[in-house]
């Protein structure tokens, strides 16, 4: 099985930090909606792979060592055709290495473009008395300033899913506050379902966030997602 | 029979009892809380200088727990700790059916030697499946067979509340603070260090017991939190629990490498459990009886809109902010309730949009309770909450011979009648011995009262919610 795969390649590696390509292997696994990434090793890899996938595509650097993408010139976003994307690789592998010379590059991750949605968060953390906790809220950069969450002991039921999203202060923005697209609330329960499901049966995940997940009218996307493991 | 049951009935509800360790110092007073125990009591000690002592209280006295020639249920260590291990072998000897250590000194101290012989305890207990409760604690508390921990709790009639308490002092205000307030237990238990039995034993038990109708938990921390977590949601489902969590644990540093790990403190993890389990949070004693009153005489709450009557115009006010700040409605009445109050209202110095102020209305015991009818009939409220002001209920009675009483009556008759809770502000000003006189009599007839339009609208706000979770 796939998850069990990446898990020990990062074990035999000494890892507890998979990629978000890991993470989201596992996610897609766990049956949640993510967005199509793959890897590139070469740059002829990613321009094949955007023209596979249909523009605009993401790059993100792929390495285990590199924690914060965005902060070492790692990723690229709204590529439009193969010439961007070919630049966007240089710059990026050149960008990582001036940042962390010591960092291991696997590759560079070719991703879609997902249209913005309303960004929320679903993590999961495990308390010392209860175990597997999982979090709902309002995501991207919202959840450090606001800190609109609520919380729920796993295994969650359908009601609990259904609770904990109308709890949060945001629950207006996610009924499509004045006129703004809603999201599919029966999905987000849906999703928050599935992550229980896994967590409750994968006791060598630690935490898990994905974040931002994009909440549209009719679905829902994790567009970016970190798993750690226990050591 | 329920294996907890089995387990816990012989420690619950003993027909034989020993006290080992009392003494003169401490006035007695394990012995001295038996003095209604409906079984038999024994002592053990064997320092002669207690023994006249023990004599005087007409207990027989032995030199051991092995000594006793008859089979014991229940026994109370009062010992010190370094005698404990002893203690818990003989126990253990003796097949009894459940041991309570008064003695502390254990790991609480964060000393070694404490720890040592906490550790001791615990595997004896353990490896011979001894049911002992604590260390550090004040144990089981049945009045209805007369087994107290403090002298001054009642015996005799049982309650139907149980309580289950790390905390001795908390068992014991909770046991004489609920009488008073109509609340009686029908068992509790205070079980401190809980290094054999556990919160989730005494939940589990709780649920089972016949008795108990509701259950109260004060609790500092747990150790099996899946087991507790499972075990709650099981109980709640049956029974009303309320949970009262004491301080905050610190289990260790946490990692932060998630935005989930930094964001899931303690408190508000105890706070999602609570709720999703479907118990209720409180947050101090008060508020855990004010909303077990609430619970056992207001009628089952349907809906969060309520009809306020104050007495005056300024209380008017401030109930209206009091009950909207706890998050409750206070809609405008029907058309139908304002043709009825025009008929018979003064409104020179009074109002009835919603809240109330029934002002020189109040002079007449048939408009009160006209005007809390009418808003018991209203179909935009839910709830009914009449401030009784003692300062001027007491002003009327020097007009009105036996005003109070009266009204007492009338409420009464009401309750009975009407179809939505009903709960009353017992507003005291400065007639503070006044209104321990009125509580008392509201408490008889059990009409819930409340010291402020705070703790009233808190309060309701709880119910509300408990039953909204648990219609659907």
């Amino acid at each position: 099985m796939a998850i069990e795969k990446v898990i020990s390649a990062a074990r035999k590696e000494g890892r507890t930090y998979l990629t978000e390509l890991e993470s989201k292997q596992i996610l897609k696994e766990a049956g949640i909606n993510t967005t199509e990434i793959k890897l590139a090793r070469t740059k002829k890899e990613a321009t094949s792979l955007a023209k596979e996938l249909g523009f605009p595509v993401v790059l993100k650097i792929v390495s285990p060592d590199v924690l914060h993408k965005t902060d070492a010139g790692g990723v690229k976003l709204n590529l439009k055709n193969e010439e961007e994307v070919a630049k966007a690789y240089d710059e990026i592998i050149s960008s990582v290495k001036k940042h962390q010379p010591n960092a291991n590059i696997q590759g560079v991750a070719v991703q879609n473009m997902a249209r913005q949605g309303i960004e929320v968060i679903i993590g999961m953390n495990k308390d010392p008395q209860f175990g597997p906790v999982l979090m709902f809220g309002l995501g991207g950069i919202l959840v450090e300033v606001l800190k609109d969450v609520s919380f729920r002991i796993v295994p969650l039921t359908r009601r609990d899913a259904r609770e904990m999203i109308r709890e949060i202060k945001g629950y207006p923005i996610l009924e499509g506050y004045r006129g703004q697209e809603p999201a599919n609330i029966a999905i987000l329960e849906e999703m928050l379902l599935k992550v229980s499901d896994f967590v409750e049966n994968r006791p060598q995940i630690k935490e898990l966030d994905i974040n931002p997940i994009f909440a549209y009218k009719d679905g829902a996307v994790a567009v970016d997602a970190r798993v750690i493991l226990e050591p | 029979m329920k294996d907890i049951v089995k387990k816990l009935d012989r420690a619950f509800n003993p027909r034989s009892v020993a006290v080992v360790g009392d003494k003169r110092e401490m006035g007695y007073m394990w012995l001295r809380s038996l003095a209604h125990f409906q079984g038999r009591v024994y002592s053990v000690q064997i320092d002669e200088r207690e023994l006249p002592g023990i004599e005087e209280l007409g207990v027989k006295n032995y030199l051991s727990l092995l000594d006793i020639p008859d089979e014991i249920d229940y026994v109370i260590v009062a010992v010190p700790r370094a005698v404990a291990p002893k203690i818990v072998k003989d126990c253990i000897e003796k097949k009894v059916g459940g041991v309570m250590l008064f003695t502390s000194g254990f790991a609480e101290t964060n000393t070694e030697e404490g720890i040592r012989l906490q550790r001791i305890i615990a595997e004896m207990a353990r490896e011979a499946n001894l049911n002992l409760i604590g260390p550090n604690c004040v144990g089981i508390f049945n009045p209805k067979i007369g087994l107290c921990h403090a002298m001054d709790q009642y015996y005799g009639d049982g309650g139907n509340v149980g309580f289950i308490s790390q905390s001795g002092t908390h068992a014991t205000f909770f046991s004489l603070m609920g009488e008073v307030n109509g609340i009686r237990v029908s068992k509790s238990v205070s079980y401190g260090n809980a290094v054999v039995l556990d919160s989730t034993d005494y939940l589990e038990y709780l649920g089972e017991d016949e008795d108990t109708e509701i259950i109260g938990l004060y609790i500092e921390g747990v150790k099996n939190g899946r087991q507790f977590f499972s075990t709650l949601r099981e109980v709640a489902k049956r029974k009303p629990v309320l949970i009262w969590k004491g301080g905050q644990t610190e289990e260790g540093s946490r990692a932060t490498a998630s935005h989930t790990a930094s964001l899931a403190e303690s408190p508000l993890i105890w706070e999602a459990l609570i709720r999703q389990c479907g118990a209720i949070k409180v947050d101090n004693l008060e508020q855990l009886l004010d909303t077990i009153a609430a619970l056992l005489y207001a009628r089952p709450a349907t809906g969060n809109r309520v009809g306020l009557c104050a007495m005056t115009g300024g209380q008017s006010v401030v109930i209206a902010d009091a009950f909207a700040k706890a998050g409750l409605e206070i809609p405008l009445l029907t058309e139908r309730s304002y043709r009825e109050f025009a008929s018979f209202f003064d409104i020179i110095g009074s109002s009835y949009r919603n809240p109330l102020d029934i002002s020189s209305n109040f002079r007449s015991l048939d408009n009160i309770i006209r005007c809390i009818d009418i808003l018991n009939n209203d179909q935009h409220i839910d709830a009914v909450v009449l401030e009784l002001s003692v300062l001027f209920l007491t002003r009327l009675g020097w007009l009105v011979p036996n005003f109070f009483d009266n009204l007492i009556d009338a409420l009464t008759d009401y309750k009975t009648r009407s179809n939505k809770p009903f709960l009353t502000i017992l507003v005291s000003a400065h007639a503070e011995s006044e209104a321990i006189t009125a509580k008392k009599k509201l408490v008889e007839r059990g009409i819930p009262s409340f010291p402020s339009f705070e703790r009233g609208a808190k309060t309701l706000k709880k119910v509300v919610e408990y039953y909204r979770l648990h219609s659907a």
